[in-house]
């Protein structure tokens, strides 16, 4: 064994049962559209694939680069907010008990809930959205972080504590590093919930966004349209998914 | 490298409440103990005789509940901070850091002391070199075998340059072969830096092997034996072995001892 001895050999597999199930769910699709008329169900119900392309073809990029910069400042903030908390809990055990509680109810609190909250409460829609989407996943980021930093192993903790760190290199050189893997995680869970509550809030009140078009395309009864932007939201979704899943390689390398 | 200061332990107590039942547990009754400057002292005792508390109150981790434990003219507790880069610790178990390399992971207590980091990358490749890990300054731990993850524990521990090297069953959980070497290399590097050495070990053979004194504790670390090793003990090796053993087995000091002290 000598220094640079590893190596990564990345491995590309094709998804074969990806694509099969895909296929046969696109060929089901397709003959069902075709055979709409013959039973009884409206042709606008289940569109072919051309209509669908049609209209992801008029798709508006504005709506979609709108929607992701809600979903990741939301994000971010509710990442820098749920962090900071779960540091302060996790320095004081009487903040913690207080908190504790209040996070799990914040957390029972369905979504519509917050929806309806915010739009009775605040004036601004981009305020609304933001707080609906910081008080659905920011509570997430907390409870993680905070579970991952009661996790650090207590022999870490002792060995670190004996070289005697300052309050801030004991969580740079510690704590962050051991919880990094939570965190990841954490984003990951949240990526996708925010996916979902960003566009039920651009339902209510947003006049952009990918939410909005959705709520436009449920007028004008276009089923082709709700396809079309529910393809973008997935490909988002897996794009999203996919940074982080590239940024986690890199920084956790180190993992086996 | 300055003389560092003597370790001067008076009265010292150290009681533990249990969370659950609130019941008291006396872990150190009233322990006098002096450790002179550069010294190798091994402290041998059984499982739960409070050997490990004694290491924690060293390290400064932990308060004494009554008395005095002392190094220099400063309390490791109370004076915390002015410990920093002066005791470094040997574990049991390794405890690096599984994210860092082994490069990394000695240079952990350079960091925390602030040191230039081209400095401190050049003194923890110094002792990863010395203690023979010149060609895995790269690995992760995962990547090492226990002697090799327990070696860089060392490195990490001088890289420092302590005044107070403490090793708490360091080498008791690896084979006879490699703790064997190690605690010699462990040795001649603490004698080398001019560093006070405190092994804390339930192992009669490793304690008498390494120090330039046994301390044998009882129960509540009730001091029962305090052995400077000389020619003569290491001439009748098994009579010592007996002695300590049979003083460990009835907690209090075999009459054997009195004429070796």
């Amino acid at each position: 064994m000598t220094e640079g001895y590893r190596e990564s050999v990345p491995v590309l597999i094709f998804p074969r049962q990806t694509f099969v199930s895909l296929l046969v769910f696109a060929l089901a699709w397709e003959t069902l559209s075709h055979l709409a008329p013959y039973l009884g169900i409206p042709p606008f119900a289940i569109p072919s694939f051309v209509r669908i392309a049609k209209s992801v073809a008029t798709i508006t990029p504005i709506d979609i680069v709108v929607t992701l910069a809600r979903v990741i400042a939301a994000l971010i903030v509710s990442f820098l907010l749920g962090v900071a908390m779960a540091m302060a809990m996790y320095r004081s055990d009487s903040l913690d008990k207080y908190l504790h509680p209040m996070i799990r109810l914040l957390m029972a609190v369905p979504v519509v809930s917050w929806i309806l909250f915010a739009v009775l409460w605040f004036p601004g829609v981009e305020f609304r959205i933001c707080f609906v989407l910081v008080v659905v996943c920011g509570p997430v980021f907390l409870i993680d972080t905070l579970d991952a930093m009661h996790g650090v192993p207590r022999d870490l903790r002792h060995m670190m504590q004996s070289f005697r760190p300052t309050t801030w290199q004991y969580f740079f050189k510690l704590m962050l590093p051991a919880i990094l893997p939570t965190i990841f995680t954490s984003w990951k869970v949240n990526i996708s919930l925010a996916i979902r509550v960003v566009t039920i809030a651009e339902l209510v009140g947003a006049v952009t966004g990918i939410g909005h078009q959705l709520s436009v395309a449920q007028e004008l009864f276009s089923v082709a349209d709700v396809f079309a932007w529910t393809l973008v939201l997935v490909a988002l979704l897996f794009l999203l998914e996919a940074v982080v899943a590239r940024v986690e390689a890199r920084v956790l390398r180190w993992r086996v | 490298m300055n003389s560092p200061p003597p370790i001067e332990v008076r009265g010292l107590r150290k009681i533990f409440r249990q969370t659950t039942t609130g019941q008291a547990v006396v872990a150190i009754d009233r322990l006098d103990l002096d450790i002179s400057p550069r010294e190798v002292v091994a402290i041998v005792g059984q499982t739960g005789c409070g050997k490990s508390t004694f290491f924690d109150l060293m390290i400064g981790l932990e308060a004494p509940t009554e008395g005095s434990l002392r190094i220099g003219d400063k309390s490791p507790h109370f004076d915390f901070d002015d410990f920093r880069g002066r005791i470094a610790t040997v574990f049991q178990q390794d405890r690096l850091l599984p994210w860092r390399s082994a490069l990394d992971n000695a240079r952990l207590p350079l960091e925390l002391i602030g040191l230039p980091e081209s400095e401190q990358r050049e003194r923890a490749l110094t002792w990863l070199e010395r203690l023979g890990l010149g060609n895995f300054t790269n690995a992760y731990p995962h990547e090492l075998s226990g002697g090799m993850r327990q070696r860089v524990a060392i490195a990490r521990a001088f890289a420092v340059g302590p005044d107070i090297l403490l090793a708490d069953e360091a080498f008791g959980h690896l084979d006879e072969v490699t703790a064997a070497e190690l605690r010699e290399t462990f040795l001649e590097l603490a004698r080398e830096c001019g560093s006070t050495a405190i092994l804390i070990t339930h192992q009669l053979e490793e304690a008498i092997g390494v120090g330039d004194r046994i301390v044998v504790f009882g129960k509540s670390a009730k001091l029962l034996a305090d052995i400077h090793v000389n020619q003569w003990t290491k001439n009748n090796h098994p009579l010592l072995r007996e002695a300590i053993q049979s003083t460990l087995q009835n907690n209090q000091a075999d009459p054997r001892l009195s004429n070796i002290q």
